[in-house]
């Protein structure tokens, strides 16, 4: 039986009851969406670690000795090191920055920030609405916030008792499922002072990173070398190194149980799919005796089931993308502290690909019934 | 009819195992989902249950352990200690940080200890030093075994190379394991010299907490003070809240694969005895007791493949601690009243698929071929 042969019969078949046709493609694609959203959730998530690097600019970006992370650590810059990293040949500019993690609270609800602080660059990335905190005690909260606490531009948002007016709105600055929030650095100083927080203010960071504008012509890997050289208690990376330490953090952190997950979602896949070619082959056991009483081995109808379960499969995964397209949509809408690549390509390949493997493991659930079809069926009812 | 229903449901039965199967495993997915959420929740608060301190004191304006800063001047301690009420006062300096071991970066919670004092210290010891000595840390064992590491082997924290002297147990969460060094190394590390982070205050006995916590904010300067419970409980909340929209999200995106999954099941039991059906319509059974059958069959699938979800995860909870230790996995009784809300509504939703093949079906056909 020739393949062409094998799949115009699969396709007749699928055609043949088109409800229960588009109800099974609907499950699979179901499926395909929910393996989908949680593949753009890993993707994105992973994204908004690189991106938190990537977007406060510069060529090199200096940390406390030792730290080489970005996000979820602690890095206090002497307050001589800036310009200790701006006396070096090769250094056009710096840009001091400083990240602090606070947990804003609104009557019973509460939500970890992670504020950042800025001077002339590593401000937000963009605006959703109103503009970046230019004046004293002004503060620009991300979309993610702004939309669980129902915030907008010109509300005051208090934080350890003091009350910041929100210049703007930012987008897509979120990461570790933790909005951000900007301020400046005058700001902070208020904060400090006149907020409840600690008396000590040495304690708290005043000077986390600084990012560095190498001068026309200079290789910024030279640049953060020679400054880690030549800067007591200071390390400087590339932003890149930088992002895709933080991104392995995140994968030590999130990997594990999503993977775990995505693994739970295959099997939820085969079983699915095992499941339609089974009912599928059960309904149609006296038409597959007629084929075994005309000739067909059972070889032959095997692989026409199994054609027919890619075919099932193959139809699914365009819906499947829709669906997990307009999941994300939602997702990102009722949650946007959440990112979903779903479009990711390796991840839209991979499950293409695991969708038609599934099909076929899926399409063996029955295969002992079609071994022993006996077709003398064709013949019975 | 409920002999049909039953008959039915039973009539090939690896595909009811199939089905069942398939929308239990939705189901887990959901619970699996919510049960990592509540794993990593507990674990947030264990350094705040498993020590014990009945009141905690902390900067004025924080109100939370996890993701939050807290720095107290230790002057403080004594005038804490002061307190009428007060039987003892210890202090601990905290830092969310990122730990580099074993060519791997790990976010871990590191708690600096007062040299010899196991009050706020590791709570189960799992091999090595009990205590952290100067330029030491005691690091979770799930955490050391991951990493490869031995007793002498390096983690640096923050910038600062620190030896491994021993293993502590139940410490270890994927965000939140915990890592215990001195308060000294802690605050050179952190450059806090001259503070605290929190106080964890005994009662006096016949103390109440909340009382004891009332009277610490009235007499010392721009602390807060909170029982255990309230404190634990903020910590639990903050977590919760965290993942709160994205389980619910997954709940919605399993029980709608749930609902197609048992809807095509019933479908496909209809589609397959419409014979039987227009005989039994012709013999004069109505429309909505066949159709009171799909749904009993739909219920029956959902509650099946709600149990076998629930078996699913009670033997992943232990399987997934053997397997994975990095994964905590816990199950509330509010995930299993969602799911089992969402096993029933999917049920129903799914039962109404079936009505148009039921109503369609004509009992002249019994009479034909």
């Amino acid at each position: 039986m020739k393949v062409s042969a094998m799949l115009n019969l699969a396709w007749k078949n699928s055609i043949l009851r088109p409800g229960r046709m588009v109800l099974i493609i609907l499950s699979v694609a179901a499926v395909l969406a929910e393996i989908l959203v949680l593949e753009g959730f890993l993707a994105g998530s992973y994204t908004q670690l690189r991106q938190t690097v990537l977007r406060r600019g510069g060529d090199v970006m200096v940390a406390q000795s030792g730290v080489t992370n970005f996000l979820a650590t602690r890095s206090i810059l002497p307050q001589q090191a800036r310009a200790a990293v701006e006396a070096i040949p090769g250094v056009a500019g710096t840009h001091p920055l400083a990240a602090i993690g606070l947990i804003y609270e609104a009557g019973e609800r509460r939500s970890p920030i992670i504020v950042m602080v800025y001077d002339d660059a590593g401000g937000p990335f963009a605006m959703a609405a109103g503009k970046p905190p230019a004046e004293d005690g002004s503060i620009a909260v991300d979309h993610a916030l702004a939309e669980k606490f129902g915030l907008s531009t010109g509300d005051t948002l208090t934080l350890s008792d003091f009350e910041f007016s929100i210049s703007g709105i930012t987008r897509g600055e979120s990461a570790l499922f933790t909005p951000f929030a900007f301020m400046n650095f005058d700001t902070l100083i208020d904060f400090y002072f006149e907020s409840d927080v600690a008396s000590d203010i040495a304690a708290f960071p005043l000077l986390s990173f600084l990012s560095v504008d190498a001068a026309p012509g200079t290789d910024p890997a030279d640049l953060a070398a020679r400054i880690t050289g030549e800067v007591a208690d200071a390390q400087a990376m590339l932003p890149r190194d930088l992002a895709l330490n933080d991104e392995e953090m995140g994968r030590e952190l999130l990997g594990p149980v999503l993977n775990l997950l995505l693994g739970l979602s295959y099997g939820i896949g085969a079983m699915a799919i095992g499941m339609f070619t089974f009912a599928a082959v059960r309904s149609r056991r006296r038409s597959l005796g007629v084929m075994r009483a005309l000739g067909f081995t059972a070889r032959h109808i095997a692989t026409g089931v199994v054609a027919e379960a890619v075919v099932t499969a193959v139809a699914a995964i365009p819906l499947g993308i829709l669906m997990a397209v307009g999941l994300a949509a939602l997702i990102e809408r009722v949650a946007p502290v959440y990112l979903l690549e779903v479009l990711e390509p390796r991840a839209l390949l991979q499950t293409a690909f695991v969708a038609v493997a599934l099909a076929v493991l899926g399409a063996l659930a029955p295969l002992r019934m079609l071994m022993r079809l006996d077709p003398a069926t064709a013949f019975r009812e | 009819m409920l002999n049909w229903t039953f008959r039915e449901l039973i009539s090939a039965p690896q595909q009811l195992l199939a089905s069942v199967a398939a929308v239990a495993g939705a189901f887990a997915l959901v619970l699996f989902f919510e049960g990592v959420f509540a794993g990593e929740s507990d674990q947030i608060v264990a350094l705040i249950e498993r020590t014990e301190g009945d009141v905690w004191v902390m900067q004025k304006g924080v109100g939370n352990m996890h993701m939050a800063t807290s720095f107290v001047s230790d002057w403080k301690i004594d005038a804490v200690a002061d307190v009428d009420g007060v039987e003892k006062v210890t202090p601990i300096l905290y830092l969310n940080s990122a730990i580099e071991a074993g060519g791997r970066n790990w976010f871990s919670f590191v708690v600096g200890l007062e040299p010899g004092d196991g009050r706020a210290g590791p709570w189960r010891h799992a091999g090595g030093a009990q205590l952290p000595g100067a330029g030491t840390a005691i690091v979770p064992d799930i955490f050391a075994s991951d990493a490869g590491l031995s007793i002498g082997d390096t983690v640096r924290i923050a910038g600062r190379d620190f030896a491994v002297a021993g293993f502590s147990g139940d410490t270890f969460s994927m965000a939140n394991s915990i890592t215990f060094v001195t308060i000294d190394d802690l605050a050179d590390t952190m450059s806090s010299i001259g503070t605290v982070s929190y106080m964890l205050v005994d009662a006096a006995p016949g103390v109440d907490p909340a009382i004891l916590a009332n009277r610490i904010m009235g007499e010392v300067e721009k602390v807060n003070a909170l029982t255990r419970a309230e404190f634990a409980a903020r910590d639990y909340s903050i977590a919760v809240q965290m993942g709160l929209e994205i389980v619910w999200m997954m709940t919605l995106i399993g029980g709608a694969l749930a609902m197609l999954l048992t809807g095509f099941i019933v479908h496909s039991h209809i589609s397959e005895r419409e014979r039987e059906l227009a005989v039994m319509k012709a013999l004069g059974v109505r429309n909505s007791a066949i159709y009171g059958s799909t749904m009993l069959q739909a219920l029956a699938i959902g509650a099946l493949a709600f149990l076998l979800a629930v078996a699913l995860m009670l033997l992943a909870i232990p399987l997934t601690q053997w397997l994975m230790p990095k994964v905590s996995l816990a199950m509330t009784g509010e995930a299993l009243i969602r799911t089992g809300s969402t096993a029933l509504v999917v049920s129903l939703v799914a039962s109404v698929i079936p009505v148009r093949r039921v109503l369609s079906v004509d009992p002249v056909t019994a009479f034909q071929q």
